[in-house]
């Protein structure tokens, strides 16, 4: 037992990973194969290495704390990350499992699958510039080799994958010069060693972040360059877009999250064009993004639409920070409260959305009309899950705490026009759920309703998934109401 | 050559690579723009490590998988275009890609295949 206890220690926080590790060597045993039961069996494996990583990543930091090394770095954060990213694959391996357990390349896509997990927890942990900068490549690589396995069969699709992904490309090469141009100001090897140095605000420094901040906006695909991602997730498989919203898209929060503490360096020095680039951006994201998803009628692309629109939220997030409106605590909160909202809608809702195309075959909205009548059930199930979506009015109670504090005139220009962007992003956010919920809750034109089939895995993820709305939404209003749970101690404004 | 010619020559590189990525009307255009800024900062890394640091050995470090990785990625890239298309698809992939390309469709409406 001592043994084991020096050995864990030893490893530390590495657990996680060598589990992954040892399953994925084991996988690699049976890439060839096609039979049903290794599938299932490959299957089983993954889901419970993925458990196990789960509940070591949270044992091990409860048991031996944070750690520190020249590479990497694990602290709170970092564990909170992981827990995400293995959740994320967890469910991800259930799209996976529905929609491509048929597939020859099966094996392949599983070991890829655990690779690109792996490369992403890497990522998280990695505090060196190096590491960071290999892991971001590997994992984009892998994300790519997952997305062409998974399209293999479908025509003319590759030339969407190509475009798709010579954006992350760009990430790469703008990050690659970006750290270039850091070595250039004195020898540093982490993030952490320039906000302590009297260098910080070296223009190269600055010219750095701006290069990082440029590929990371590629990287999400944000607007005007949202082409190739709605494109990808509109003709790919129909697990491609689980893989790029699951897993692509917060990993991506949680690199930017690397250099965060730079950022809000220069953020906390009044920087005004910082300021007004991030309003401007939030604007775009919030209003494109639901007009765009409101004039279209294809589901994939509702949601494509809309998921960017949420990132137009995590924006607007860190625009109340550069304004003054909520304080550094409450923004970490929010971004996390953010991505779990994300998270947990878009699983739940794709799941049911793409079992209906999947019965359907057809990917417009019409495709949804009389659901909610036929099947009762999955109705209420995407009504709570559009509560979900009602997450964002948390952003009203900073501002009236700021209203009541300094007075309406003496909010500021730029804290006005935030206010006048949360009221319109709350607007429209409401009419996008209204128009699902009327077309769900609609009756279907006589002969033109296909019965949709849902299987028993579906509906226990969909309840699952709902009630952990209801108790999330539940722990929220007893935050505001500032009722004490007992067991928790929990605030939803994070004061 | 001194230290300010060098950078000079490199912002120009730089600038070239993200001309080329703006205005290349094909993939591999496009693939050779990038290449462009790699090589940049390449020689931002050699050049700092070369007159600032009398060849510290960071900078190797950092290039050698950096560059690795980088080029793997592309490889894989390149090498995914010439398998999956045949060659009509490729000329039409040649004649009209843009990497910056924005359409209506990508802001309102349906997206017409």
């Amino acid at each position: 037992m001592s043994f084991l206890i020096q050995l864990s220690e030893k490893v530390n926080p590495f657990q996680s990973l060598i589990i992954l590790a040892a399953v994925f060597f084991v996988l690699s045993f049976f890439v060839l194969s096609r039979s049903r039961a290794v599938k299932n069996f490959l299957v089983a494996l993954v889901s419970v290495s993925l458990i196990v990583a789960f509940y070591l990543n949270i044992y091990c930091y409860i048991s031996m704390g944070s750690f520190s090394s020249f590479l990497i770095f694990m602290g709170d954060l970092q564990v909170i990350e992981i827990g995400i990213v293995i959740f994320s694959a967890l469910n991800l391996l259930y799209f996976i499992y529905i929609y491509h357990a048929d597939n020859e390349n099966f094996s392949k896509i599983l070991i890829i699958f655990l690779f690109s997990i792996i490369s992403a927890i890497f990522l998280i942990l990695s505090k060196n510039f190096l590491l960071i900068f290999t892991s971001i490549s590997v994992f984009i690589l892998a994300i790519f080799q997952l997305v062409s396995v998974m399209n293999s069969g479908i025509d003319k699709i590759s030339l969407n994958i190509l475009e798709y992904f010579l954006r992350p490309v760009l990430t790469i090469v703008l990050f690659f010069l970006g750290f270039s141009l850091l070595y250039g100001v004195i020898d540093f090897k982490d993030f952490n060693q320039i906000l302590q140095s009297e260098y910080i605000t070296n223009p190269l420094i600055v010219l750095a972040l701006v290069i990082f901040g440029a590929a990371l906006y590629m990287y999400f695909f944000l607007f005007p360059f949202q082409g190739p991602y709605l494109r990808l997730i509109k003709r790919g498989s129909l697990s491609t877009g689980s893989l790029i919203w699951f897993l692509y898209f917060p990993v991506g929060f949680f690199t930017l999250m690397k250099p965060g503490e730079l950022y809000i360096f220069f953020i906390e020095k009044d920087n005004l064009f910082l300021s007004i680039f991030l309003i401007a951006i939030t604007y775009l994201c919030i209003l494109a993004g639901s007009i765009g998803a409101f004039k279209t009628n294809n589901l994939r692309r509702i949601m494509s639409f809309m998921f960017l629109f949420f990132v137009g939220i995590y924006l607007l997030n860190i625009s109340m920070y550069s304004t003054g409106i909520i304080d550094i605590s409450s923004m970490v909160l929010f971004s996390f409260v953010n991505i779990f909202i994300m998270l947990l809608s878009f699983m739940s809702m794709s799941a049911i959305f793409f079992n209906v195309e999947k019965n359907t075959g057809i990917g417009s909205i019409d495709s949804i009309r009389g659901l909610g009548r036929n099947n009762r059930y999955m109705g209420i199930n995407l009504v709570v899950i559009f509560l979900s979506w009602l997450g964002p009015l948390y952003y009203i109670e900073p501002f009236i705490k700021y209203i009541v504090k300094s007075g309406f005139p003496g909010m500021g220009v730029d804290n006005i026009i935030l206010l006048i962007a949360m009221v319109a992003g709350c607007v429209f956010l409401l009419v996008n759920i209204l128009r699902i919920l009327i077309s769900v809750f609609k009756k279907a034109e006589p002969g033109t309703y296909k019965k949709i089939l849902f299987s028993w895995s579906l509906y226990a993820y969909v309840t699952f998934f709902s009630l952990v709305i209801i108790i999330s939404l539940a722990m929220g209003l007893l935050g505001i109401l500032n009722v004490d749970i007992a067991f928790l101690d929990f605030n939803i404004s994070g004061t | 050559m001194s230290f300010s010619m060098i950078i000079y020559f490199n912002l120009l590189i730089l600038l070239i690579g993200i001309f080329g990525m703006i205005y290349s009307r094909d993939i591999i255009s496009a693939i050779v723009s990038l290449q462009l800024v790699v090589i940049s900062g390449l020689m931002n890394f050699l050049v700092f490590s070369h007159f600032l640091y009398r060849y510290s050995l960071w900078d190797r470090m950092f290039i050698i998988p950096g560059v690795t990785v980088i080029y793997l990625v592309m490889f894989c890239l390149i090498y995914y275009l010439y398998l999956n298309k045949d060659k009509l698809d490729r000329q039409e992939l040649y004649r009209d890609f843009r990497l910056f390309k924005i359409t209506k469709s990508d802001w309102w409406g349906e997206d017409i295949i």
